[in-house]
């Protein structure tokens, strides 16, 4: 196959541009529930 | 016709403001002549480069010029706390927007036409024939960075960063502009002058889409 | 999160699939070789980009009458989506471009247009970060985007016809060239799976977007206390 090279490095940085997306939202999504929970627990306990 | 006549004062009231300091108008005058002397020196400016690349620098200076000088548009408003009373003042608050771009269109207007025959002597392109034509473009291309303009600028005048801001919202939302105008201007200054009327179309449809957007949505941009 | 975990799963093999058509499956096209396998990803991550900023626009209008604060989550989440697959159309056209044209960009009407969508988005997407008030930032990127869309035919369509008096060499080919139904068929699969892909990377920024405006809340609950 001519450009096999081309070809790989295509669908490599495509997928890769969505899977660092993906892993970027899911990062942020657990150290913000995270932070979510800290508060609600601030919260009960001074209640 | 509350619209028209509200319009009409309101518009009254932006020539007034400008024509006090007159301050709008020369910095933008003395920044478009400075882009054009500067463009001279990108490219050879011979009689045949300028017909080609001329007209196309000629708007992405009327481009720049519009984004700095649509800044104060609604800032001043902001500064001086005025908007709540023009709210206040007019049924429509379209009446308010389509006063703004009026002026705005005009003071655009006013100043390429200063600047036309500036460029036309520094770079040996001839207008004389095409006056009225390249008078048509000019206007159409002015209402369409007007409207444009006036409602983006109402967004970045409550934002930070409001110097850079407008200039990153309004530029890429007027390439159809650029274009348009660009590619008309070009067949102006041809040899053989002929006039693109597909680029004038491309204009007035996206003069006409925009100003419906604002009238739709404007009064959503004014509220407090 | 059961059926998040699902959807994961169907939506990576869906996209797994799609590439063994595009790579494998599909016929070598005859001119190009076998570069113009390039093609399904890029043409489907366009158009994916195009559904993910319509979605946006309805997102922002529905903001805009309703203000209620999920159709302003719904809309930058699909902004943001956009612009991922808008970003994945700009690199996959050079690589594309550069083994057959010998160069990297060739600013040929489609590519251009894009990159000026790309522009556009990405502008939005600055505005929220320079508007500080949650309900301002929320209304002002809502009519932003609205314009941005309308100007989207606009700017597709006045680039073509600048494009038609400078003529470039067309990344991709001209629109359907010499496409055999096959390729059509491995195409809109492609399309398919891309759209899958939307779906749940718009739904895991929705959320977390939805879980801020939650932590808000608890923050102002708790001022309040």
């Amino acid at each position: 196959m001519k450009n096999l090279g081309s070809i790989f490095a295509a669908y490599a940085i495509g997928w890769g541009i969505f899977f660092v997306y993906f892993i970027t939202v899911a990062r942020r999504t657990v150290a913000l529930r995270e932070d979510l929970e800290r508060l609600k627990n601030s919260l009960n306990r001074g209640k | 016709m509350r619209l028209l006549s509200n319009t009409a004062t309101l518009f009254g009231k932006e020539l007034r403001t400008e024509f006090r300091s007159r301050e709008l108008l020369t910095t933008t005058i003395v920044f478009i002549l400075i882009v054009i002397v500067l463009f001279s020196f990108t490219f050879d400016p011979t009689a045949s480069e300028s017909r080609r690349f001329g007209p196309g620098l000629l708007w992405l200076a009327f481009l720049f010029a519009a984004s700095l000088m649509l800044q104060p548009c609604f800032l001043r408003e902001q500064t001086n706390d005025t908007l709540a009373a023009l709210r206040l003042a007019v049924s429509d608050p379209f009446a308010i927007f389509l006063a703004k771009l009026a002026a705005n269109t005009l003071f655009l207007l006013f100043t390429e036409l200063v600047m036309l025959p500036v460029f036309a002597i520094l770079y040996n392109v001839p207008i004389l024939g095409v006056f009225p034509q390249l008078l048509l473009v000019f206007f159409l291309g002015s209402l369409g960075v007007s409207v444009s303009g006036t409602a983006l600028s109402a967004i970045s005048a409550q934002a930070r960063m409001r110097e850079m801001l407008l200039p990153l919202l309004l530029l890429p939302m007027l390439t159809p502009v650029l274009v348009a105008s660009a590619q008309v201007t070009v067949g102006l200054l041809n040899r053989s002058p002929f006039v693109e009327w597909k680029g004038i179309g491309f204009l007035v449809v996206f003069d006409v889409v925009f100003l419906t957007a604002l009238w739709l949505f404007g009064e959503y941009l004014l509220e407090e | 999160m059961k059926r998040y975990a699902f959807c994961g799963t169907l939506v990576v093999l869906l996209v797994s699939a799609a590439a063994y058509c595009s790579l494998l499956l599909a016929p070598t096209e005859s001119t190009m070789g076998s570069i113009q396998r390039i093609f399904y990803l890029h043409v489907s991550s366009a158009w994916t980009g195009l559904t993910s900023f319509f979605v946006a626009f309805l997102a922002n209008i529905m903001y805009v009458y309703r203000r209620e604060p999920r159709w302003d989550w719904l809309g930058t989440s699909a902004v943001e989506v956009g612009v991922v697959f808008t970003s994945v159309v700009l690199v996959t056209g050079p690589i594309w471009a550069h083994p057959v044209w010998g160069i990297w960009w060739t600013w040929d009407a489609r590519l251009t247009s894009t990159f000026i969508l790309w522009l556009l988005y990405i502008s939005y997407l600055l505005l929220r970060t320079l508007v500080e008030e949650p309900e301002r930032k929320a209304l002002f990127s809502a009519l932003f985007g609205i314009f941005a869309f309308i100007d989207v035919p606009l700017v597709f369509g006045s680039i073509r016809w600048w494009r038609t008096q400078h003529p470039q060499p067309v990344v991709m080919g001209g629109s359907g060239s010499g496409l055999n139904p096959v390729m059509w068929k491995v195409l809109f699969f492609s399309w398919f799976a891309m759209v899958t892909l939307m779906i749940l990377l718009t739904w895991s920024r929705y959320r977390l977007e939805a879980m801020r405006g939650d932590l808000d809340t608890v923050r102002r609950e708790a001022e309040v206390s």
